[in-house]
């Protein structure tokens, strides 16, 4: 090994396009076991069809011929596992951990569903009445309300625009559209747009000689999204949200990036610039939170998607009369970082901090699997995690400098900003 | 309830007299350490008038400035190590945990052990952290999460009147009258070296233990002993229901009643098995879940406890830190409807009637604790959690068998007889209180007080099986007395 990551993974190809990666490490006696479907809300191209892929997820544990619901359910709560699955833009993940002794077991079952899903009209339309559940609990959440309301004004074309929740009348409407919901899982659950990540005390050429077994007959067919490019933003947005409830105000900084590039120097160092312009140890926290107490809580981030995505800059703020107050101190944050290179003391503080975090990321397979689903979905392989960190060392000063003047100016971003009822 | 159990006598501990840290789990070749240290003061020792003292306490250790750094520098100093120590405050125990990386443990330590030996509690920081407080309460608590709302209201309902009724992070107007002064002396009467536990996990060698270990001597001296008075609920003689009146909500529901029974009890792991049949937490397979969600997709999950569980939409595997002298059986019923609230209530009842009265059938008994056998390894995957599941046994006084240890070797060796037996001692012929969120209250507050049957009308077509069952649910006995019904308005919510 002469990367980031602390353990070896072995990789392996199936015909039909099916990528396994396996990385054998310490697991207390648990495998985690993970298929990562590289479809998310971003997949979601067309009009009043969003919310699907977030549904599949659902649908997904409603079983096949071979393994109707109870049984399959009767068979994982047999072994114990803990099973679940989320959804966000550019994935889907399915993930099990479980004790190293029915791993067979699990590849077995979850191959048969991704194969050979079958529910039925009804067993569709209820699971649709659960999804509206879900979104009701979110909606109280005046955080997800306000990125409901960003990414919307932020994205003229590109599903970007909409949260992997889906827009509130389609969700309602989903019962109705049974038919389109076998389309879609025709289309993107297929071997060559998935991955199968596996970690824990195992051996990979026994992996690999089930992975043969279980899902070597799985038929390919994926069929690529003509997903709209987003034209390039031309001037600011700004979208005011009033919340029905009591919450301090939020303000939501939404600048647009290029997509995740291990190989786009410009776009590694957005990773940095968020940290080092609005993190824990950044002149706007220390000012905004710590001394002048104005604003709760400051985050910021670059998010890793495959087309161009936003980089996000969040603050809850104590005094509604603070708000623009609070932007202007952003603002002057964003305009002193196209001028001025950050130093080289914090730069290497950050690098520190990126590489011990990363390095205490893999706890448990679980938590390994956690770290690389989203890159190993959006590059499609694990070396392009690999390739990020490697970027991340070789940041300079200027490289910062130059991510602040190509993405934090007032033309790229959409100003976000809700208010709760007083 | 009495309070003869595992906790009131293990909360204050013999002090070590070997001078090392309490709890040692040694993992050779693992690359980090983790660290625990609990204290043995919580929200039930906040003074009347002043909730939230404790909360604010915990901050000012974990959030706020040493005698040696400003907070800021401390930020600066842990930043490069991607390590932090956090607090937390529970209504028995205060606990600062934090973790970092074998080599930088150089750096990490004297950072953590300072947090809770040389608070310098800075006038700023404590500024900074109350109003933090109540916003988390004024805005969060009330506005951003019906479900946390519901579930602390509960707690606060059913132990009304004794020291547990509060939310861990108090009340607006408790936090609102904490001086820093009452903090320095909060922290000068319970933090003291009698009153601590300290853990270290993970790959630590002998001396970094004995560090740790020696830094109990640098805490203040103990007081006089003094034990936190009993909480004894008042008893549930008919079902009460507290509506908490929020404009615009959709309902979130918890209900339950205090249960006298601990972890290391035989009945706590044959109970277990029967609330895990019912709905392990975010688990697919429990009967409410089946019942309310899989066949009516009314809402997110329906689950059911029998131990203390915040955050429960945010974590997949119990808590740790959070051990209770008074514990709950309680029910979660998910964000749903107003108009499905009063069926969702009467199908979960329903539910729990049924297993008191029929048993556990034995295949659910065996195909449960089958599960719960393997499934209790999910509950401390981590070195940090092992370490959180040793410290929470100091306080149930299972120095010898842990809790896990003990929950697995039970899942062996129950019988289908001790779980049956469990339930009639424990849930048989229980009242309940019952706590909703509601935009619906007033209605709701009708339709409980009537009692009338409460049809619910589903979206799809529905098995005649399905439906002769929701006639059953919709007339199930709920009786309701029209005076055990009260409606809060939620901007009173742990105002005071």
């Amino acid at each position: 090994m002469t990367g980031i990551i602390p353990y070896p993974a072995h990789v392996e190809i199936l015909g039909n396009g099916l990528k396994t990666v396996v990385m054998p490490m310490p697991g207390n006696g648990l495998v985690a076991f993970w298929t990562i479907v590289r479809t998310g809300s971003r997949d979601e191209y067309e009009e009043g069809r969003t919310g699907f892929a977030h549904f599949f997820e659902h649908m997904m544990f409603r079983g096949t011929e071979h393994y109707p619901t109870e049984r399959y359910q009767r068979i994982l709560t047999e072994i114990g596992a803990d099973a679940n699955a989320y959804t966000t833009d550019d994935l889907t993940a399915y993930h099990l951990s479980l004790a190293a002794e029915d791993l067979e077991t699990v590849m077995e079952l979850e191959s048969d569903r991704f194969r050979n899903l079958a529910y039925s009209r009804r067993d569709f339309e209820t699971e649709a009445g659960a999804v509206y559940g879900e979104y009701r609990k979110s909606r109280t959440d005046p955080v997800f309300t306000l990125y409901e309301a960003v990414v919307e004004t932020a994205f003229d074309v590109h599903p970007y625009g909409h949260t992997t929740m889906g827009y509130e009348a389609d969700i309602a409407a989903m019962p109705g559209l049974y038919d389109y919901s076998r389309e879609f899982f025709a289309r993107y659950y297929r071997p060559d747009n998935t991955i199968l990540f596996v970690a824990g005390e195992v051996d990979p050429e026994r992996v690999f000689g089930e992975v043969e077994r279980w899902y070597g007959g799985w038929a390919p067919g994926y069929v690529a999204p003509p997903i709209p490019p987003e034209p390039e933003q031309r001037g600011e947005r700004r979208v005011d949200v009033d919340y029905d409830g009591r919450t301090l105000p939020l303000v939501w900084l939404a600048y647009k990036v290029d997509a995740f590039d291990p190989g786009n120097p410009r776009r590694v160092a957005a990773d940095l610039l968020a940290e080092l312009a609005f993190g824990e140890t950044s002149d706007a926290y220390r000012r905004l939170v710590l001394d002048e107490q104005v604003v709760e809580s400051l985050s910021a981030g670059a998010r890793w998607n495959r087309d161009p995505g936003l980089l996000d800059v969040y603050a809850s703020v104590k005094a509604p009369a603070k708000v623009d107050y609070v932007i202007g101190v952003l603002d002057d944050t964003a305009a002193r970082c196209r001028a001025v290179r950050p130093g080289p003391d914090a730069l290497a503080a950050l690098k520190s901090r990126i590489r011990y975090d990363f390095l205490m990321g893999f706890e448990t397979p679980d938590r390994a699997a956690q770290r690389v689903a989203r890159p190993l979905a959006v590059c499609g392989e694990l070396s392009g995690l690999e390739a990020l960190y490697a970027a991340y060392a070789d940041v300079a000063p200027d490289d910062v400098q130059a991510a602040a003047e190509a993405y934090l100016r007032p033309e790229r971003r959409t100003v976000g900003v809700l208010r709760g009822r007083r | 309830m009495t309070d003869a159990r595992p906790g009131s006598t293990a909360r204050r501990h013999a002090p070590n007299v070997d001078g090392g840290p309490d709890v040692l789990l040694p993992v050779p070749g693992e690359p980090t350490v983790s660290f625990s240290v609990s204290f043995g003061v919580g929200s039930q020792d906040d003074p009347p008038g002043k909730e939230g003292l404790a909360w604010l306490t915990g901050l000012m250790l974990a959030e706020a400035a040493t005698e040696r750094h400003s907070y800021d520098e401390i930020l600066a100093a842990l930043y490069p190590l991607a390590s932090a120590y956090a607090v937390r405050v529970d209504k028995e125990r205060t606990t600062l945990t934090g973790r970092t990386h074998r080599d930088t443990l150089d750096r990490y330590v004297p950072l953590f052990t300072d947090a809770y030996l040389r608070p310098a509690f800075d006038a700023r920081d404590f500024e900074r952290l109350k109003s933090d407080a109540v916003n988390d309460i004024e805005n969060t608590l009330r506005y951003a999460s019906d479900e946390e709302l519901a579930k602390a209201s509960l707690d606060a309902f059913v132990f009304r009147g004794t020291r547990y009724a509060h939310p861990p992070q108090g009340t607006v107007r408790g936090l609102r009258a904490v001086t820093l002064d009452d903090v320095r002396e909060f922290y000068r009467r319970h933090f003291t070296r009698g009153n601590v536990t300290l853990g270290i996990a993970g790959g630590f060698d002998e001396a970094l233990a004995e560090r740790i270990g020696r830094t109990r001597d640098e805490l203040p001296p103990d007081e006089a002993p003094r034990e936190p008075p009993p909480i004894v609920p008042a008893p549930i003689e008919r079902n009460e229901v507290l509506l908490i009146d929020k404009p615009g909500a959709d309902a979130s529901i918890s209900f339950g009643f205090p249960i006298d029974v601990a972890r290391g009890e035989r009945d706590f792991y044959a109970l277990a098995i029967a609330c895990s049949w019912l709905g392990e937490h975010r688990q697919q397979v429990g009967r409410l879940f089946q019942v309310i969600r899989e066949i009516r997709g009314l809402s997110y999950g329906n689950y059911a406890y029998i131990e203390a569980f915040p955050e429960g939409g945010e974590r997949r595997m119990p808590p740790v830190n959070v051990p209770r002298r008074a514990r709950l059986f309680e029910v979660w019923i998910r964000t749903l409807p107003n108009e499905q609230a009063h069926f969702a209530i009467r199908a979960a009842l329903r539910e729990i009637e049924r297993l008191v009265a029929n048993g556990m059938r034995r295949e659910d008994f065996e195909l449960t604790r089958r599960f719960l056998a393997k499934y209790a390894l999910h509950f401390a995957e981590t070195t940090a959690r092992r370490l959180g599941y040793a410290m929470d046994d100091r306080f149930y006084g299972l120095e010898g068998e842990g809790h896990l240890a003990r929950f697995r070797r039970m899942m062996r060796e129950l019988t289908l007889d001790d779980v049956d037996g469990a339930l009639a001692r424990h849930l048989a012929g229980r009242r309940f209180k019952f706590a909703i969120v509601s935009g619906g209250a007033e209605r709701l507050r009708a339709a409980l007080a009537a009692g009338a049957p409460s049809p619910i009308e589903y979206a799809t077509a529905k098995p005649q099986h399905v439906l002769d069952e929701a006639q059953e649910i919709a007339r199930h006995p709920l009786p309701v007395d029209p005076d055990a019904i009260e409606v809060q308005p939620v901007e009173q919510a742990f105002e005071r």
